[in-house]
């Protein structure tokens, strides 16, 4: 890590970026509740919450496969969505218990993220192509198979993760977004995975030099974005107890805008799980906030897009404070 | 192609991408031939004709999109581009400006919106690809909040002769098409401009050295893509006579899969525009026969798809000891 000596208190990038964040994302609240009525209401957590799993896994995926350098991207984790949703309806239609269809999403998506892992770490095809490419033929198939139609009539039970509610908060926030997300940042600030995955992010020859299974690692990393979005595709289905086979259309976008706007570098090397959450909470804010004062969602778009440049440009001048050539 | 071991310098100058124009020329003949034994009306000349106007707008955006990646960048918001100008175009006739006021706005926007693409990329130092996925989302926000959920219909199609007519035995379109391309290839190949974006896309940081104004060609180039995506808007707006709300969703893909397989190298330096256009009738022939021969239209972009990762693979493991390339 390059050391940070112009703020006397704040020496951690990551860390000034994570307080700006909270600090959009109090002036998004604050901006919402003057919009809105309904807003500033205790009922607008569960509410929100409920929003924000399947895009925080998306993006929490994404934030992986960037840190760990490359320079890595996954523009396929929307389709991955359509098509393990859509693969998990066949399956049920079948006959196959809905439970264990699910469990066969999740090694589909593992396998899916596999594929990419392969094509741009062994074949060294650049991941904004491939993830592209086969973001085309997953969507593509998931479309395809099912002629555009929506699989449906998902038991009433299965509705419990997407729909049911514990202490108040959504199913899929509590038992699967937080776990997830507290796995992650351990995984990443307190074990030597954590580790090899950042060096790997700034440096991959002398991560290679130092003994590191590059390659390995970025592989099991693009599975883990695969299985990652294979859990945001099993609650959106049970939040609509339908498969639909656009599920994921346009969330490839939103996942890497959240991760980039967390303050994970495009370049790897820099990033981690808080800001992408902070990120998270500031898009869905946006999202619900401007939903429930009636106003086009255009603006959301268009705000997303003007935070996403900001937060770059302002990340690159940093860099090269650091001396590091972008 | 020289042995292994002999240095001395080619005898003449072997065209990097002629291989691929080749083998794409080869693969339009065979899938050619097949969908013509499959259905009589595929080698119509009322077909083939069809099929190039059905091609010009994703023809004239990948001659820009060409240019762009060889200068090692890319643009993503092409679809974004093309919608916003057809939008003001649409809304110019409605309030009845003639043609001659319509046409140079339309391609004014284009630039526009293309110099703002490059702005962000080359002075803010925004990767390309993240600065035009900001910027596509700020232009679909700019196009829902004009277009608000309505279609512009009932436009004129004063320049549809551009379209649909006939020069002798040659369809408007191709001249269209011809026109643009040598447009290109001059400011690619005859101009110092041109050079200086092989110069760009092979090493920015020597191109910057040698004295190249590495900013003002970015903007230039990006605003190219933006005058050609600005013509393309015109020549939509006269072949449909309106403006649908999902104008430009899969361009850019298209565009920059046609790009590829025209054997444009992602990383940039190496491209061909011949190479461009033939991938751009590759792609419609191959949508148009599968049409004709009752293959569903959703597996279009699955086939689309596969065909990029074949032949990502296939430069992958040719330029296995390539250093350049990796």
């Amino acid at each position: 890590m390059t050391t940070w000596t112009k703020g006397p208190a704040i020496r951690d990038p990551l860390q000034a970026r994570l307080i700006l964040l909270l600090g959009l994302w109090l002036v998004a609240i604050a901006a919402m509740t003057l919009l809105s009525p309904y807003f500033w209401r205790v009922s607008t957590i569960p509410y929100l919450l409920q929003y924000v799993p399947v895009l925080g896994l998306l993006g929490l995926g994404q934030t992986l496969v960037i840190l760990a350098g490359g320079p890595g991207i996954d523009l396929s984790v929307g389709s991955v969505v359509s098509l393990v949703g859509v693969a998990v309806g066949g399956l049920f239609t079948l006959g196959i218990d809905i439970w264990v269809a699910c469990g066969f999403g999740v090694v589909l998506g593992a396998a899916l993220g596999g594929v990419n892992g392969l094509l741009i770490n062994v074949l060294r095809i650049p991941s904004l192509m491939a993830t592209l490419a086969t973001m085309f033929v997953f969507g593509g198939l998931a479309l395809a198979t099912t002629a555009g139609r929506p699989i449906g009539g998902f038991p009433p039970e299965f509705a419990w993760l997407g729909q049911g509610h514990t202490f108040g908060l959504p199913n899929a926030f509590v038992f699967v977004l937080l776990p997830v997300a507290v796995a992650l940042h351990v995984m990443l600030t307190r074990t030597t995975i954590g580790r090899h995955i950042v060096a790997c992010g700034n440096d991959d020859r002398a991560a290679h030099l130092s003994g590191l299974n590059v390659v390995r690692l970025r592989i099991a990393l693009y599975a883990l974005s695969g299985v990652l979005a294979a859990l945001g595709s099993i609650i959106s289905m049970s939040w609509f107890l339908a498969a639909r086979p656009d599920a994921g259309r346009g969330m490839e976008l939103l996942a890497v805008t959240i991760a980039v706007l967390g303050g994970t570098h495009i370049f790897g090397g820099t990033g981690g799980v808080p800001g992408t959450i902070a990120a998270l909470l500031i898009v869905t804010t946006l999202q619900i906030g401007l939903q429930l004062a009636n106003i086009s969602a255009a603006w959301q778009l268009g705000l997303i897009g003007v935070l996403l440049i900001v937060s770059v440009s302002r990340l690159s001048v940093w860099r090269r404070a650091g001396g590091v050539k972008s | 192609m020289a042995s292994m071991g002999d240095t001395r310098p080619a005898l003449r100058f072997v065209s990097p991408t002629a291989s691929r124009e080749l083998a794409l020329i080869a693969a339009i003949i065979i899938v050619s031939v097949i969908f013509a034994s499959a259905s009589p009306y595929f080698l119509t000349v009322n077909n083939l004709v069809q099929t190039m106007r059905a091609g010009l707008e994703l023809a004239i955006i990948s001659a820009g999109m060409t240019l762009v990646i060889i200068m090692g960048a890319i643009d993503v918001s092409v679809g974004g581009i093309l919608a916003v100008s057809a939008i003001v175009i649409g809304k110019a006739y409605q309030a009845g400006l003639p043609v001659y006021i319509v046409t140079p706005a339309g391609l004014m926007v284009g630039t526009a919106l293309g110099a703002f693409n490059g702005f962000i990329t080359a002075k803010l130092k925004v990767p390309p690809i993240i600065s035009t996925l900001g910027s596509m989302y700020i232009f679909s926000a700019i196009m829902f909040l004009v277009i608000g959920g309505a279609w512009i219909s009932g436009l004129p199609g004063t320049l549809s002769p551009l379209i649909n007519g006939w020069v002798g035995f040659v369809p408007a379109a191709a001249l269209v098409i011809g026109a643009v391309y040598l447009l290109a290839w001059v400011v690619l190949r005859k101009l110092s401009f041109g050079s200086h974006i092989y110069a760009i896309g092979c090493d920015e940081h020597s191109a910057r050295l040698v004295g190249i104004n590495v900013d003002r060609t970015k903007i230039m180039t990006y605003a190219l893509l933006g005058f050609l995506t600005g013509l393309a808007a015109l020549l939509y707006v006269a072949r449909l006579r309106n403006v649908e709300i999902n104008i430009g969703t899969t361009i850019a893909l298209e565009a920059i899969a046609a790009t590829i397989l025209g054997g444009t190298n992602i990383r940039g330096g190496v491209g061909s525009l011949l190479g461009t256009l033939l991938g751009v009738a590759f792609i419609r022939i191959m949508q148009n026969g599968l049409v004709l021969m009752g293959v569903s239209s959703l597996w279009e972009t699955v086939i689309i798809g596969s065909l990029l990762i074949v032949v990502l693979t296939g430069d992958a493991l040719r330029n296995r000891n390539n250093a350049r390339a990796i």
